[in-house]
């Protein structure tokens, strides 16, 4: 009997597994929080470089409107007024479509189109940004220049680009936010006598809510954060555009152009780097906002 | 205005947009194909890139957007595994495991471009990969991880308590039962997750361009030594994928056939995309069998 | 003491976060005895059984203590593998492994690292004998678990805990999920078990317990009520709720 204590007492294959496994998963998830301290912490001193090394302030970055670094003018105003608007824009559009869509598929239309639909959906999801660049160049921008003169690059084309590759992401989120309201809603309104529209608008879409803002809000940050996509059509000029259909240049369309043309270090490549740290507090924002869509929800 | 005048109104003008989207989109989407799939032969997927004149094809392009995948997932595959391993199995219910969990829905809000930047920063330069093979593949990691990483924990979940309770009602240990009974019935769902986040990466070309490059070397398909720096297999060379390509040829290309070389590799990406969720789809249906049965 | 006791718990309590589920449980469970804990859903039985090999560590808080051979199993520093090896658990539901009849009574045996066939062989016969499956099963133990009846998965799911040769075996609510015929064939089996085991047992159903359990303890809100044998629980009960939860008044 006691060497049973003995052994109760003491460790065994079953002890060091479990100590060996916990610790191979705990360096998985430590390794990857790591990385995500580190990229913030990258990312974050070099944005911040052109302030500290190049006396840039940060009020005269966020607000001039002149970009020029061969001539050391930094204001990236342009470009967060462009990625604003091409972000502001395709979500604006695509929000009420991919509702429209998602309503159509999932209370409206027999479940067997559904069904056909699921996969279509999901490929358009999964086509790459740069595929629907490429469209945006060969369709939307000819298209564009005949409407309405000009050369067919700017804001509106950057635009359409955007809306067409949220919408698909949008629309299946949206499908499953409303496929998630419980049926017995459905029933119990239109037991009540409600007609179907009724029940939609002021059931369905109510208790869907926060799942149809989440999905706006993922929509639009996939926007704002798009480079090459919008690169290929917004025209690449870092002025405020006057209109829609004027050449201008996102955030993203200028790191990418220009990343590869700065020598590392200087002032100019500097300044890049602070256009990505914006990027880079955009895209927290965003997940700020999504975690608050999402709460509104639960509640 | 009555209800049911509203509600058929309302019907009318829903079904009218929805179907007025699905057709804009779907034409494009058959605009895509049609103009791309009569460039596709045996001769454009097997012929090298040309940089200055017409009849070039993908080969290579199309190996390094395949072998990127390949490199990515085993990457990030036993490192997102784990990582879900942790966080279903282990992890307390703390303020700890909530930061963890917040980190990962940060990295999975990153925009490429920025995970392509960091990429630059720190494999290209610091590290001292230039330009490769494995700095896009670590890219692509840190961009695939979130993603797989809640792919593979919503599996684990999946496989339910009694299964667990069970084994370590024998005196097992939690990883053995995490291994031996709860991974082997996971396992499906993960690898479905697993081909689908390969369709997501093999389309990425922001996070690629500073750190995989944009130019390829010259490569021999018969030199299979991984070290040596003309073989296919080096992980240490420059590759351009099939993405960055089409970026590539039409926004500083100089071939006369940039046309016909986008619209080919386009529909290549998106018929191999296609076979990715098909694929998956159909690993998804065979679990959902061998789970009735 | 004409019985020694398997297993005590001295001031047992449970917490689900600030929840208290069970109070100062005091048990002494005789050995070689089939004793059963009964209650209305809700009154704590089942956490307190699985707390008894510490199967609630990742849900709950335990405090107290629980003696086993005279070693308090309920601290950090005892191995909790061992303490589950010696005190095993069937479940509410049969949950055999996706595996043959054979490997699924040898899972454990297995794992312990025993490779010798011979032994292997012996103990598979051995545990479906006690777990009275032998006749059933003995000529397609290569078969899948997966597709024996509900009965007859249970106990597998027994034999499987005996392979691995505990001294006590906690039982949850083992036939809830079985037809008349099945629950009578296992509870027939429990008294053949317990030559060489103590069992412990949760149930809901109090003519299981007045058939099968020799001693019986009654529990209510998560306290211990009353613990006895159990013809003078169910004949002549000391305390009124004891009467009353066994004449149908709640639960």
């Amino acid at each position: 009997m006691d060497d049973l204590k003995k052994r109760l007492n003491q460790p065994s294959v079953e002890s060091r597994q479990e100590w060996v496994g916990k610790l191979i998963s705990y360096l998985a998830i430590i390794l990857i929080g790591g990385l995500v301290g580190t990229i913030l912490v990258f990312l974050t001193f070099k944005g911040v470089a052109l302030f500290k090394n190049n006396g840039v302030s940060v009020w005269h970055f966020l607000s001039s409107t002149d970009w020029q670094p061969s001539h050391h003018h930094y204001g990236a105003l342009p470009m967060i007024i462009t990625s604003f608007s091409v972000t502001v824009l395709s979500g604006i559009v695509a929000l009420p479509l991919a509702l429209v869509v998602s309503i159509a598929i999932t209370e409206m239309l027999p479940k067997k189109i559904y069904q056909f639909f699921q996969p279509l959906i999901e490929l358009l999801v999964g086509i790459p940004s740069v595929v629907y660049g490429y469209l945006g160049l060969t369709v939307i921008v000819p298209y564009l220049r005949q409407l309405f003169g000009g050369t067919g690059f700017g804001i509106l084309a950057a635009s359409c680009v955007l809306f067409l590759m949220i919408l698909p992401t949008m629309t299946s989120m949206t499908i499953d936010s409303l496929q998630a309201v419980p049926q017995k809603y459905r029933q119990a309104s239109a037991g009540l006598g409600a007609t179907r529209w009724q029940t939609i608008s002021r059931v369905i879409i109510p208790s869907a809510k926060s799942g149809i803002l989440t999905a706006m809000v993922f929509g639009m940050a996939r926007a704002f954060g798009e480079a090459l996509a919008v690169q290929m059509v917004i025209g690449n000029t870092t002025v405020i555009p006057k209109n829609l259909m004027e050449s201008s240049a996102t955030l993203t369309s200028v790191l990418t152009t220009g990343i590869g043309n700065t020598v590392m270090g200087t002032a100019s490549n500097n300044a890049l780097w602070s256009l990505a740290l914006i990027l880079l507090v955009m895209s927290l924002a965003f997940n700020l906002l999504m975690r608050l869509a999402s709460k509104k929800g639960a509640k | 205005m009555r209800p049911e005048r509203v509600d058929k109104i309302a019907t009318g003008v829903i079904l009218g947009l929805a179907g007025l989207v699905g057709l804009i989109i779907l034409s494009l989407l058959i605009y895509i194909l049609a103009m791309g799939i009569p460039h596709i032969s045996w001769h454009f997927l097997t012929t090298n890139a040309e940089s200055f004149t017409a009849g070039g094809g993908i080969r290579d392009q199309l190996f390094n957007s395949l072998y990127l995948v390949v490199l990515t997932l085993i990457v990030s595959v036993p490192l997102a595994l784990c990582a879900a391993i942790y966080l279903s199995e282990y992890a307390p219910q703390n303020r700890w495991t909530r930061m963890l969990r917040l980190a990962i829905e940060v990295l999975s809000s990153l925009p490429s471009v920025v995970v392509g930047l960091f990429g630059y920063l720190v494999f290209v330069l610091q590290f001292g990969l230039d330009f490769s093979l494995l700095a896009g593949a670590l890219a692509l990691t840190i961009l695939n991880l979130p993603i797989l990483t809640r792919s593979c924990e919503d599996a684990l979940r999946q496989v339910p308590y009694l299964q667990r309770q069970a084994g370590l009602g024998l005196g097992m240990s939690k990883w053995r039962v995490t291994t031996k009974i709860v991974l082997p019935a996971a396992l499906p769902g993960i690898i479905t997750g697993a081909i689908l986040s390969a369709g997501r990466i093999f389309g990425e070309a922001a996070a690629l361009i500073y750190t995989a490059g944009q130019s390829s070397s010259a490569i021999s398909y018969t030199d299979w030594n991984p070290f040596s720096p003309t073989s296919f297999l080096n992980p240490m060379r420059p590759a351009e994928t099939l993405a960055v390509h089409i970026w590539k040829v039409n926004s500083e290309g100089l071939v006369p056939d940039a046309r016909a070389v986008s619209n080919g590799s386009a529909a290549v990406l998106i018929i191999t995309i296609l076979l990715f969720n098909l694929v998956a789809r159909y690993v998804g249906h065979r679990i959902k069998q061998r789970l009735t049965k | 003491m004409q019985t020694s006791t398997a297993l005590e718990t001295k001031n047992l309590q449970v917490l689900y976060g600030e929840k208290h589920v069970a109070h100062d449980i005091n048990l002494k469970f005789p050995k070689n005895k089939i004793i059963a804990l009964i209650g209305a859903s809700g009154s704590g039985k089942s956490t307190v059984l699985r707390s008894l090999n510490r199967m609630n560590d990742d849900f709950a808080t335990v405090k107290g203590e629980i003696n086993f051979h005279g070693v308090n199993i309920n601290q950090p520093k005892v191995n909790v593998y061992r303490v589950r090896q010696q005190i095993g658990m069937v479940f509410q539901q049969p949950t055999p492994f996706p595996m043959s009849i054979y490997e699924n009574v040898i899972y454990g045996l297995r794992l312990a690292g025993e490779k010798d066939r011979k032994v292997l062989d012996q103990r598979v016969e051995e545990s479906l004998r006690q777990a009275a499956l032998w006749d059933e099963v003995k000529d397609q133990l290569k078969a899948s678990a997966l597709a024996l009846s509900g009965g007859q998965q249970q106990r597998l799911c027994i034999a499987r805990t005996l392979a691995v040769r505990p001294e006590i075996i906690l039982m949850d609510e083992p036939t809830s999920a079985l037809d008349p015929v099945s629950t009578s064939q296992i509870e027939d089996t429990l008294v053949q078990l317990k030559e060489q085991f103590t069992i412990i047992m949760v149930t809901h159903n109090m003519q299981q317990a007045s058939r099968s359990a020799d001693w019986t303890a009654f529990m209510h809100q998560g306290h211990l009520i009353e613990f006895d044998e159990t013809a003078t629980i169910f004949m002549n009960p000391r305390e009124k709720k004891t009467a009353d939860y066994l004449s149908g008044k709640f639960g």
